[in-house]
C-alpha cells in the first residue's frame, strides 16, 4: 500500500536503493522504509499523510483491508460468546447448562436443537449444538474448550514473542559473540521440530491446565520471532538516525527501546499474529494426540479426538469443536495479513481498472 | 498549457535566437547543426499527457508535452524529481506503472506509438527505441552475464544463430571501449566495476542500431572521472550511430556537455524549450533562470568578482562564506589563536573491524588533517575513498585503529564511553540522507531536543523553547515541532537534521554529503543556509562531499582524499586553479561545468593532455 | 567449496549435539517408564521395573546416560552394536528405524513434490494478477488451509475421501447437479485466471465450463471409473497437448523446431504404444525407470535431428515431453489393472484405503502391488499436500512480487522481451532463489513433523515410533527418531545454502 506517497509513480528509482537479493519473507513485514526516497519538494507527495502520525497511517490502511476487519468483528463476536456465554473466572455465564454435568436427552440421538430457517428465524433450543451418548451439553463443552485454547494461544502468542523479542534484540544489537551464542541456540532449538519438543513438553505437563500448557509451549514457538527480529535490529542499527541518537549520547538502552524497538513494531505484531495462529493449531494437535488438556477437562482438540469416532452416527460433536478451531485460526491469520499490509510500505496497491476509469470520467467532467 | 506548447513549439521551429548569442552555432558540439535541422525528425511527440491515479483520483504527471528529436541529435530533458521527465519518455515505450495513463500523440517515423497494442510495442521496444537506464548494477539481471543479455536482445528482433549474435555482441563491447571484452562478455554484472556495467548496458542498447536512444540518467550514479568516461563515449557513438538521442538528467553539466536541444521541465510542462545555447545563455522563463542560478558553478579560472557573482543572482550570499574562507586561508590559521584546532588528526588509520568471516577492512591509512576553530574545510573524494569513514571516527561513530585523531581536545583513540560523550558535547554531524537520519517514529522536535535532553542541557519547556529556537534559526516554523519526518519534505528534513546538529553549539560540525540526496534548488537554499548560520555560529565544519563545486562555495581548505589516502590539502582556490597531484588534476577536469562553451574548452584541453 | 561445506558439517554437527543434548534432557525430565509400573499391581512389578531400568540405564544420572547414549552412536556409526533397544518391542531401535524411515519417505516424497509444483504455480498465478479476484480467491483459501488442524481434515478426508467415496463407486454416476456446479466453477476459475479484457475472460471461461461438463457426463455416462484406460487414442491426444503447453511454456510457439521435436517423440510415444504394452508384462521399478530414461533420450535425439540454432532447448523441451508422456503410458497402464485390484478378494470393491501403507496379504502382479500403495497413499497425501502447499503459494507470491519490480525487469521489458521471457526467464529465475533454498528446510520439516497424519492414517513410519516411544517413555526410541530427523534438518540447511550457491551467481562459497 504504498499510495500514500504519491509521487512513488513519479519515481521509478525509488527501489533502486533497495538490495536486489533482499531474500523476500511474506512473514516479515516492513524491511526497508521508504522514507530515504528524498522525492524532494513535491506538493502531491505530502497530499494523503499530513499531519498523520505513523501509527495513525497504519491505523488507517489497516482499516482499508476489509478481510482483516471483517476477521476483528468475527474474533471479538466469538470471544464476547465464549467469555460471557458459560462464564469465566468472575465473569457469571448466562449459558443455563454447564460443561460437565450430564442432562437427559432432549432430541433422540442428541442431536443439535439450533435450527436457523428464513420462515421461522433462528431457534436455539434445549441443546443447540446437541448432546454426546451421555447427555453432555455440546455448546458449553465446545465454549469451554474453546475458552482453553484461547487462552493458551494467548499466553503463547505473548509469552513467545517477549522471549523472542528479547533473544532477537540482544543478538541483533550486540552481534559479535553475543549475536554468534544466541543464533546457535536457536539453531539447536529449531532442528528439533516444534511439534517433538511440543510433545515431550506436553507430556511433561501431562494433563496439566491451560496456564501451564501456555507457559511450557512457549518455549517452543519463539525461535522465528527472535530470527525476525534480529534481523530487523541488525537493518536498523545500520541507519543513520541510530548514528544520529549516539552522538546525540544515547545510551544502548534508549537506542534500543527507543529508536529501533518502535521502528520494528511492524515485524513484531504482525509475527506475534501468525504465531498465535499457530499455536492454536499447535495446542489442539497436542490435545488431540492426548499430551496437552487432558480429560476431565476440555480443549477444542480434545474434544474432536473423543468423538471422531462417532463421525458416522454424530456428526456435530466433531464439527462444531473443529468449527470453532477454524474461525479462531481464520481471523488471526486475516488481522496478521491486515497489519502486515498496514505496516509495509511496500506494499502497494494496484487500483483496479475500474476505479481508474471512474475517476477518469469525474476529471473529464470537471 | 498554451504557454508551454508556444515555447516547444518555438523550439521545435527553430525561432530566431536571441542576436549574439546563436552567431556562432556551426560549432556546436561537433554535430553540423545547421544540417541537422533540416533533417526529417525521427520522433515527434505532440500533447503528450501522463496520469497516475492514487487515492482514488488521477494525477497528472506530465501535462502537454511537446517536442522533436531528430537523428544525430541530443534532446535533454531537464528537470528536478517529480518535474514527470522519466514518465513522459517511458509513456513513449509503454513502460509506465500499471497505474498510469497515457493520451495525445508520439510518432516514430510517422508510426504512432500511443495506443499501440502490446505485442507491436515488443518490436518496437529495444529494436527501435533502446533505454540506457540509470542504475547499472540494478538494472542488468544479477544471474545472467551480459554477454547471455546483449544476445537475447539480438536474437529477441532477430533470426541470428547465438554464434552470429555473440561476435554482434562482442563487436558492442569493442565499440563502448568494454576492456578485454573476449573475457568480460563472460562476467556477471557484478564482476564489473560501476562504469563497465554502464558500458555494458549502453552496448546493450545499441546492439540493434535504434533510431531512438533514451538514455534516463545515465551517468547520476556513477563518480565523476567515470561519467567523463561515459559521457565522452555517448559523445562519440552519436556521431557514428546516427540515433536520436533523449537525455534525461538533473545535472546542468552533463547537459552542458553533451545536449544540442534542451527542454526545461517543471510540474508535468515544459515550461522552456530551445537549443543548448538558447538556454544557457539567454534563458527566458523565471525557472530555467532559478535553474541556472542554482546550480554550483566551479570557477576554475581566476575571475574577478563582478563577474562570479552575475550568472548566480540568488546566491550572491554565497560570496561571504567563500571571503571568509579566503581569509582563513590567506592568514595561515592565524585567524584566531587563542583558539586550539578543534581538529587534528595524525597518521589516522581506519578499520572497519572483522565481522564473522568478512576480514577487516582498512578504510582509511595515514591520514593527516589540521581544522583551525572556525574554519571550514572540504574534503572531496570518489566513492570508496573513505572521505565519509573519516567523518564517522570524528564523532566516534567507528574507532580509531592506530595514530591519533583529536576532536574538540579529546582523544578519540581508545576513548572509553565517557570520554566519548565529552568530545561529542564538541562536535556534531548532519548526515547524507535526511529520509533515514531522522527517527520516523519520532515528531522531529523530539529528535532536534535529543542532544538537549541526554547530555541534560535542558528539560520541559525551557526544552521546548530550545527547540523552537532552532527551528527558527533553521527557518522552518516552530509549528513543525509535532510533525513526523514523513510530513516533510527532503530540504525541510535536511534543515531538521542540521538543527540537532547545532542544538549543543559544537564547536565542529561534520557535513557528510548534507546535500547530495537533494533537487539543485533546493541544494542551493540548504547550502545558503548553512553558510549563514555557520557565518553566525562560527563553528568549524568538516564538509565531506563529492561534488567539488560545492565544496568550493563553502569550504576555504580543501583536502583530497583517494583510495583510503590523503592526496593532497591547500587552499580551495589553490586546489581548484593549481593542483599539483594528478589524481587531483583529473578529478577537477572531469566535472563538467554547466556552460556549454566553458565545457567543451575544457574537453578539448582533456583531450590534449591525455593524448599528450 | 570443500572448505566450506567441511566447515558447515562442522557447525552442524555442534547444532546436533546440542539438540540431541536438550531433547535427551527433556525427555528424561519429562517421561519417567517407571511411574506407571510402580503403580501397578502386576505380580512381575519388581521383574519388570528391573528390566525396564536396566534397558534405559535409569540408574544413572540423565547426563551419564546421554554419554553413555551417545557412545553408543558413534559405535554404532562405526559398525559395531546398537543405539539402544526399544522397550516397546524389546527391538534394537536401529531396527526399527529400518522399517520407519522407509514408509515416511513414501509419505512425504509424493505430497512434498506435489505441494511445490501446486504451490508456486498458483503463487505464480497470483503474483502476476495481483489484485485480481482470483489472487484474493487463492489468499483466501490459502489462509483456509493455513487455519486447518490437520487432525480435523484427516478425519474428514477418511469420511468423504475414503468411505462415502468407495460407496460411490459401487455406481458411478455422478448426479446432473454436480455436474453443473463442478464445471461452473473451474470455468470461473479459469476466466478470472485467464486475465485481459471482458470479452476473452467469458469466452475462456465459458469453453473450460463446457469442456468440463463433456469430461464429467462422458465419465459418469461410460462407466469410466469402473474400467478406465486411456488407450492409444487418447495417451496420444493427451501428448499433443502436453506439446504444445511445454513448447509454449518453455520457448514461445513461435519456435516452430521445438514444437516439431516434442510433436515428434510424442508421434515416436504413439508408435511404441503398443510394444510397451508387452514390455509391461515384465515390469518392475528398474524396467520402468530405464523406460523413462529412454523416452526423455528420444526426446533428445529429436530436439537435435530437428537442428536449428537452439538444439539444446529443442531436445530439453522434447524430453521433457517424453517423460510427461511415458507417465501417462504408465498411468494408463495402471488403469488397466484397476478392475482387477477392485474386484481382488482383499479389496472387496473398496479401493481407497484409510489404514496402513499396504492392504495386508494382497497378493498379485506388480501394477496390482503399485496400484494398492496408490491407493493407500492418496489420503494422507491429500491432507499433507492441503496443509503444506498454502505456504509455497504466499511465499513464491511474494518473491515473484518483489521480483517483478525490480529494474532489470524493466530492463528486459525495453529490450523488447515478450512477457513470457520476461516472466519465465527474467523474473522467475530471480524468485526462484530465495525459494529453492526454503525448500529442503521445508521437506526435513515435513518428515519429522508428519505426526498426525501418520496417526489418523495408522502408518507405522517415524511420527508413530516417536508417539509410541515417547508415550511408553522410550527414551532411546525417541532420541533413535530425533537424530534422523534433526541430522536431517541440519542437512537440509547446508544443501539451502549450495543451492542458493548455485542459483545466485553473486555468492561465492570460500569459507
Amino acid at each position: 500500500m504504498r499510495h500514500n506517497r504519491t509521487p512513488d509513480p513519479m519515481e521509478p528509482t525509488l527501489h533502486s536503493d533497495r538490495q536486489p537479493d533482499a531474500v523476500p519473507d511474506f512473514a516479515s513485514g516492513v524491511v526497508q522504509d521508504d522514507l530515504t526516497a528524498g522525492a524532494g519538494e513535491n506538493a502531491i507527495e505530502l497530499k494523503a499523510t499530513e499531519g498523520l502520525s505513523q501509527g495513525q497511517i497504519v491505523r488507517r490502511r489497516f482499516l482499508r483491508h476489509r478481510g482483516a476487519i471483517v476477521a476483528m468483528c468475527f474474533l471479538a463476536a466469538t470471544v464476547v460468546l465464549v467469555t460471557t456465554s458459560i462464564g469465566w473466572g468472575p465473569i457469571p455465564g448466562w449459558w443455563k447448562h454447564d460443561y460437565h454435568t450430564t442432562y437427559p436427552i432432549a432430541i433422540a440421538g442428541g442431536r443439535p436443537t439450533l435450527q436457523i430457517s428464513f420462515s421461522e428465524g433462528v431457534h436455539i433450543g434445549e441443546h443447540p449444538f446437541g448432546q454426546d451418548t451421555v447427555g453432555h451439553d455440546m455448546f458449553a463443552m465446545t465454549m469451554r474448550g474453546a475458552q482453553q485454547s484461547l487462552t493458551v494461544m494467548v499466553l503463547i502468542g505473548l509469552l513467545a514473542t517477549l522471549i523472542g523479542v528479547i533473544v532477537g534484540a540482544t543478538a541483533g544489537f550486540f552481534r559479535g559473540k553475543v549475536d554468534t551464542l544466541l543464533m546457535r541456540f536457536t539453531d539447536m532449538m529449531i532442528a528439533i521440530p516444534v511439534m517433538v519438543i511440543g510433545l515431550v513438553l506436553g507430556r511433561w505437563v501431562n494433563g496439566a491446565s491451560a496456564l501451564t500448557l501456555g507457559l511450557a509451549l512457549a518455549f517452543v514457538e519463539w525461535m522465528a520471532m527472535s530470527r525476525l527480529v534480529r534481523a530487523e535490529f541488525l537493518s536498523l542499527r545500520e541507519r543513520e538516525f541510530v548514528d544520529a541518537a549516539r552522538v546525540a549520547g544515547a545510551s544502548n538502552t534508549r537506542i534500543i527501546v527507543k529508536h529501533i524497538l518502535p521502528n520494528a513494531v511492524g515485524v513484531i505484531i504482525v509475527n506475534a499474529t501468525l504465531l498465535m495462529s499457530a499455536a492454536i493449531l499447535l495446542e489442539t494437535a497436542l490435545s488431540y494426540l492426548g499430551f496437552g488438556i487432558a480429560f476431565p477437562d476440555i480443549s477444542l482438540g480434545n474434544l474432536v479426538s473423543e468423538y471422531q469416532s462417532a463421525f458416522s452416527q454424530r456428526p456435530w460433536l466433531f464439527w462444531w469443536p473443529g468449527f470453532f478451531i477454524i474461525v479462531i485460526a481464520l481471523c488471526v491469520n486475516f488481522i496478521g495479513d491486515g497489519l502486515r499490509d498496514a505496516f509495509d510500505p511496500r506494499q502497494r496497491r494496484i487500483p483496479s481498472a475500474r476505479k481508474m476509469a471512474r475517476a477518469a470520467r469525474k476529471l473529464a467532467a470537471r | 498549457m498554451n504557454g508551454g506548447r508556444e515555447r516547444s513549439v518555438m523550439g521545435a521551429s527553430g525561432a530566431a535566437p536571441p542576436a549574439g548569442v546563436g552567431a556562432d552555432s556551426g560549432v556546436d558540439s561537433g554535430v553540423a547543426s545547421g544540417a541537422d535541422s533540416a533533417r526529417e525528425p525521427i520522433l515527434r511527440v505532440r500533447d503528450l499527457n501522463v496520469d497516475f491515479y492514487v487515492e482514488g483520483e488521477w494525477f497528472p504527471a506530465a501535462i502537454d508535452v511537446n517536442y522533436d528529436v531528430r537523428p544525430g541529435e541530443v534532446l535533454a530533458i531537464v528537470g528536478e524529481s517529480g518535474s514527470g521527465k522519466t514518465q513522459s519518455s517511458m509513456a513513449l515505450i509503454g513502460l509506465l506503472p500499471s497505474n498510469g495513463r497515457v493520451s495525445g500523440s508520439a510518432q516514430l517515423d510517422g508510426k504512432e506509438l500511443v495506443g499501440l497494442r502490446s505485442s507491436e510495442l515488443h518490436g518496437i521496444r529495444g529494436a527501435q527505441i533502446a533505454v540506457v537506464f540509470q542504475e547499472p548494477m540494478t538494472a542488468l539481471n544479477p544471474v545472467y552475464t551480459i554477454g547471455f543479455q546483449i544476445v537475447e536482445t539480438i536474437r529477441a528482433h532477430r533470426s541470428e544463430s547465438p554464434k552470429q549474435a555473440r561476435e554482434r555482441a562482442l563487436e558492442l563491447l569493442r565499440l563502448v571501449d568494454m576492456p578485454d571484452p573476449e573475457t568480460r562478455i563472460d562476467y556477471y554484472p557484478h564482476q564489473l566495476s560501476g562504469g563497465q556495467r554502464q558500458r555494458a548496458m549502453i552496448a546493450q542498447a545499441l546492439v540493434l542500431d535504434p533510431k531512438l536512444l533514451i538514455a534516463d540518467e545515465p551517468t547520476t550514479a556513477l563518480d565523476v572521472t567515470v561519467q567523463a568516461e561515459i559521457l565522452g563515449l555517448m559523445r562519440d557513438l552519436r556521431r557514428r550511430i546516427d540515433s536520436g538521442i533523449i537525455l534525461i538528467t538533473h545535472d546542468m553539466g552533463v547537459v552542458a556537455d553533451m545536449a544540442d536541444r534542451i527542454c526545461v521541465m517543471k510540474d508535468g510542462r515544459i515550461v522552456e524549450a530551445g537549443s543548448a545555447r538558447q538556454i544557457f545563455y539567454s534563458p527566458q522563463h523565471p525557472y530555467t533562470k532559478l535553474l541556472l542560478a542554482a546550480v554550483p558553478k566551479l570557477y576554475l579560472e581566476p575571475v574577478d568578482d563582478a563577474d562570479r557573482s552575475a550568472p548566480a543572482p540568488s546566491l550572491q550570499s554565497e560570496g561571504a562564506p567563500s571571503a571568509v574562507g579566503a581569509n582563513a586561508a590567506a592568514d595561515g590559521l592565524t585567524d584566531e589563536p587563542s583558539d586550539a584546532p578543534v581538529l587534528v588528526a595524525q597518521g589516522l588509520t581506519l578499520e572497519y573491524p572483522r565481522r564473522g568471516r568478512t576480514p577487516a577492512f582498512r578504510a582509511v591509512e595515514d591520514f593527516d588533517l589540521v581544522i583551525g576553530a572556525g574554519e571550514v574545510v572540504g574534503l572531496v573524494g570518489e566513492s570508496g575513498s573513505g572521505k565519509s569513514t573519516v567523518g564517522r571516527a570524528a564523532v566516534g561513530l567507528l574507532g580509531v585503529h592506530s595514530g591519533s585523531l583529536k576532536v574538540a581536545g579529546c582523544e578519540l583513540r581508545g576513548a572509553r564511553s565517557a570520554d566519548l560523550r565529552r568530545a561529542r558535547e564538541g562536535v556534531s554531524i548532519v548526515f547524507q540522507d535526511p529520509g533515514s537520519s531522522l527517527n520516523p517514529r519520532l515528531p522531529i522536535g523530539q529528535s532536534i531536543g535529543e542532544p538537549l535532553l541526554l547530555h541534560r542541557v535542558a528539560r520541559g519547556k525551557d526544552l521546548d523553547a530550545r527547540v523552537a529556537d532552532l527551528l527558527e534559526q533553521v527557518k522552518l516554523p516552530a509549528s513543525l515541532r509535532n510533525r513526523y519526518p514523513h510530513e516533510l519534505s527532503g530540504g525541510q528534513r535536511q534543515r531538521v537534521g542540521i538543527a540537532r546538529a547545532l542544538a549543543l553549539k559544537p564547536r565542529l560540525l561534520i557535513a557528510d554529503e548534507p546535500t547530495s540526496a537533494l533537487d539543485v534548488s533546493v541544494q542551493a537554499t540548504v547550502l545558503d543556509l548553512f553558510s549563514e548560520l555557520q557565518r553566525e555560529h562560527q563553528f568549524a565544519c568538516l564538509f565531506i562531499s563529492h561534488d567539488l563545486a560545492v565544496v568550493e562555495m563553502v569550504a576555504s581548505r580543501i583536502a583530497v582524499m583517494s583510495k583510503g589516502h590523503l592526496v593532497e590539502v591547500g587552499g580551495a582556490s589553490e586546489i581548484l586553479r593549481h593542483p599539483r597531484e594528478q589524481y587531483t588534476k583529473e578529478l577537477i577536469a572531469a566535472v563538467p561545468v554547466p556552460d556549454p562553451d566553458a565545457q567543451k574548452d575544457r574537453r578539448e584541453a582533456l583531450a590534449r593532455t591525455s593524448t599528450a | 567449496m570443500l572448505a566450506f561445506i567441511a566447515r558447515r558439517i562442522a557447525i552442524g554437527v555442534v547444532v546436533l549435539l546440542g539438540a540431541t543434548f536438550i531433547v535427551f534432557m527433556m525427555v528424561a525430565i519429562a517421561a519417567n517408564p517407571l511411574a506407571e509400573l510402580r503403580a501397578s499391581n502386576d505380580p512381575n512389578k519388581e521383574f519388570l521395573i528391573a528390566r525396564t531400568t536396566d534397558l534405559l540405564d535409569l540408574d544413572m544420572p540423565p547426563v551419564l546416560r546421554y554419554f553413555k547414549w551417545l557412545g553408543n552412536l558413534a559405535a554404532y556409526l562405526w559398525g559395531h552394536g546398537t543405539f539402544g533397544t526399544s522397550i516397546v518391542d524389546n527391538q534394537a531401535v536401529s531396527a526399527q528405524l529400518v522399517v520407519a524411515v522407509p514408509t515416511t519417505l513414501k509419505l512425504v516424497f509424493g505430497s512434498v513434490i506435489l505441494a511445490i509444483l501446486l504451490g508456486v504455480t498458483v503463487g505464480i498465478v497470483t503474483a502476476l494478477r495481483q489484485y485480481s479476484s482470483f489472487d484474493y480467491m487463492t489468499t483466501f483459501f490459502t489462509f483456509l488451509f493455513y487455519s486447518l488442524p490437520a487432525f480435523w481434515v484427516a478425519v474428514l478426508l477418511k469420511q468423504f475421501g475414503a468411505i462415502r467415496f468407495n460407496d460411490f463407486l459401487a455406481d458411478p454416476k455422478i448426479p446432473p447437479w454436480v455436474v453443473a456446479l463442478v464445471s461452473v466453477i473451474v470455468g470461473g476459475v479459469a476466466a478470472m485466471i485467464a486475465g485481459g479484457r471482458a470479452r476473452t475472460r467469458v469466452g475462456i471461461g465459458g469453453v473450460a465450463t463446457a469442456a468440463t461438463a463433456a469430461v464429467m457426463i462422458y465419465v459418469s455416462a461410460t462407466g469410466f471409473l469402473l474400467r478406465p484406460g486411456l488407450g492409444i487414442v487418447g495417451v496420444t491426444l493427451t501428448g499433443v497437448g502436453v506439446a504444445f503447453a511445454l513448447t509454449a511454456l518453455n520457448t514461445g510457439l513461435g519456435n516452430r523446431r521445438a514444437l516439431l521435436a516434442s510433436l515428434s517423440t510424442v508421434a515416436a510415444g504413439a508408435a511404441l504404444y503398443i510394444p510397451i504394452q508387452y514390455a509391461f508384462l515384465y515390469a518392475s521399478w528398474p524396467v520402468l525407470l530405464g523406460l523413462w530414461a529412454t523416452s526423455a533420450g528420444v526426446g533428445i535425439v529429436a530436439g537435435m535431428a530437428w537442428g536449428g540454432d537452439d538444439k539444446r532447448v529443442s531436445g530439453r523441451t522434447a524430453a521433457l515431453t517424453g517423460v510427461v508422456m511415458s507417465v501417462f503410458v504408465f498411468a494408463d497402464r495402471l488403469m488397466q489393472a484397476w478392475p482387477a485390484y477392485v474386484g481382488h478378494s482383499r479389496v472387496r470393491g473398496r479401493p481407497i484405503g484409510t489404514i496402513g501403507a499396504v492392504t495386508p496379504e494382497l497378493e498379485g502382479t506388480f501394477w496390482l502391488g503399485v496400484t494398492d500403495t496408490l491407493t493407500h497413499l492418496i489420503l494422507p497425501t491429500t491432507a499433507l499436500v492441503l496443509i503444506t502447499f498454502a505456504s509455497y503459494t504466499r511465499y513464491t507470491r511474494a518473491s515473484m512480487l518483489e521480483v517483478m519490480n525490480a529494474d532489470y525487469i524493466r530492463t528486459a521489458r525495453a529490450k523488447g522481451l515478450n512477457e513470457r521471457t520476461v516472466v519465465v526467464r527474467h523474473a522467475f529465475r530471480n524468485a526462484l532463489i530465495p525459494l529453492a533454498t526454503v525448500i529442503p528446510i521445508d521437506i526435513a520439516l515435513v518428515f519429522g513433523g508428519a505426526i498426525i497424519t501418520e496417526r489418523i492414517f495408522a502408518w507405522r513410519g517415524m511420527g508413530t515410533m516417536f508417539i509410541v516411544a515417547l508415550r511408553e517413555g522410550d527414551i532411546y526410541g525417541v532420541m533413535g527418531y530425533f537424530v534422523i530427523t534433526a541430522a536431517l534438518a541440519i542437512a537440509a540447511n547446508i544443501v539451502a545454502d549450495l543451492i542458493y550457491a548455485g542459483l545466485d551467481p553473486r555468492i561465492r562459497v570460500n569459507a
